[in-house]
């Protein structure tokens, strides 16, 4: 079995595999965390928002029909479609692809990449959250948001 | 509790803009993103319907720049304001690290801004917020009107937990940067990991 050493290869590996266009990792927030394909023609930023505000709107439509959750998303369009499945209660991953016959193909790849990431995705170690220094980032931070918020001011 | 990602080194904070239907958020968000630096405001998302009415929200990316080696971003988020989007409304809250809450200065709009501020609170609390010390600004918005409620007014019945407020012409981008820079510094203020 190889051995992924981080999701990005996992991505790469999907987008290989099922030849899709484009393929993405998107927090429960609405941010991506990876991207792998062609994301050139895309804006990933307002995609990850929009994606993942439709999936949480989706997970309560699923409440309300007595469902936890619906774990995988099928959007079809003329050219392109996009299929979304959730990899844990954080993040959802995002493929674009354009010949529908490959449906399938895209389907398996997809459970095989989650699979893969899914044990990919720990917790931050405590180690990595020492990182960042708390008192000094607020202090820059403000400094910084002062300097950007007045200069239109004049 | 912002987004962190230690492996990209990347930090996003969560606003969501407040209020009830056509008071203004998504004009606050369309003239933040005409004020600032097109460099550091990306693509605004606007799923307006055809009465200019937000159905789902609005989004618009902002970069602050790196700091600490972060690269450090503000995803500025409105809900839409009509009573009948509360589901929407309390899924885009969830997460938000802080809030602007808009209301409208017309006199015809005391009641619906006091129901909205309500429903604000009732999901502060649904969400585990401290209504205290959780990062809000009042926008008391349309200043321009031939008639508005006075300030002290608004108050009363909007704030009365005391929060800084700041009277706007969002229209005219009067009042949009002062509110969005004061709700940032709230934020990075408390933030905390």
């Amino acid at each position: 079995m190889q051995v992924h050493h981080n999701a990005k290869e996992a991505l790469d590996k999907l987008v290989n595999d099922s030849e899709c266009i484009t393929a993405l990792l998107i927090s429960r927030e609405g941010v991506s965390i990876e991207e792998s394909g062609n994301t050139g023609y895309l804006n990933t930023t307002a995609l990850a928002a929009l994606i993942a505000g439709m999936f949480t709107a989706t997970r309560e439509v699923a409440r309300m029909v007595g469902e936890e959750h619906f774990s995988i998303l099928l959007q079809q369009g003329t050219n392109r479609h996009i299929h979304i499945s959730l990899i844990n209660e954080t993040v959802m991953m995002v493929i674009i692809f354009e010949d529908y016959q490959r449906i399938g193909k895209v389907r398996y790849e997809a459970k095989k990449a989650s699979e893969v990431i899914a044990n990919i995705m720990q917790p931050e170690p405590e180690a990595s959250v020492e990182k960042l220094n708390v008192a000094g980032f607020r202090e820059y931070a403000l400094n910084l948001i002062d300097r950007i918020f007045d200069k239109p001011q004049g | 509790m912002p987004y962190i990602n230690y492996d990209k080194q990347e930090i996003a904070f969560k606003i969501v803009y407040f209020g009830p239907g056509m008071s203004g958020k998504t004009t606050n968000l369309i003239k933040i993103h005409e004020i600032l630096d097109p460099q550091k405001c990306s693509e605004m998302v606007v799923l307006d319907t055809e009465e200019e009415r937000t159905l789902f929200f609005d989004f618009l990316p902002f970069d602050l720049g790196s700091i600490c080696g972060f690269s450090v971003r503000f995803n500025m988020y409105t809900v839409p304001g009509q009573v009948q989007y509360e589901a929407s409304r309390k899924l885009i809250l969830d997460g938000a690290d802080g809030v602007v809450f808009v209301a409208d200065s017309h006199p015809s709009k005391r009641e619906e801004n006091l129901l909205s501020y309500q429903m604000m609170t009732e999901n502060f609390v649904s969400h585990g917020f401290d209504p205290v010390t959780y990062p809000l600004v009042l926008q008391f918005n349309k200043r321009d009107l031939d008639q508005v409620m006075n300030i002290s007014e608004m108050n009363a019945s909007l704030n009365k937990g005391g929060h800084k407020t700041f009277e706007a012409v969002a229209l005219k981008g009067q009042g949009v940067i002062e509110t969005i820079k004061e709700v940032s510094k709230q934020i990075v203020t408390r933030f905390e990991i």
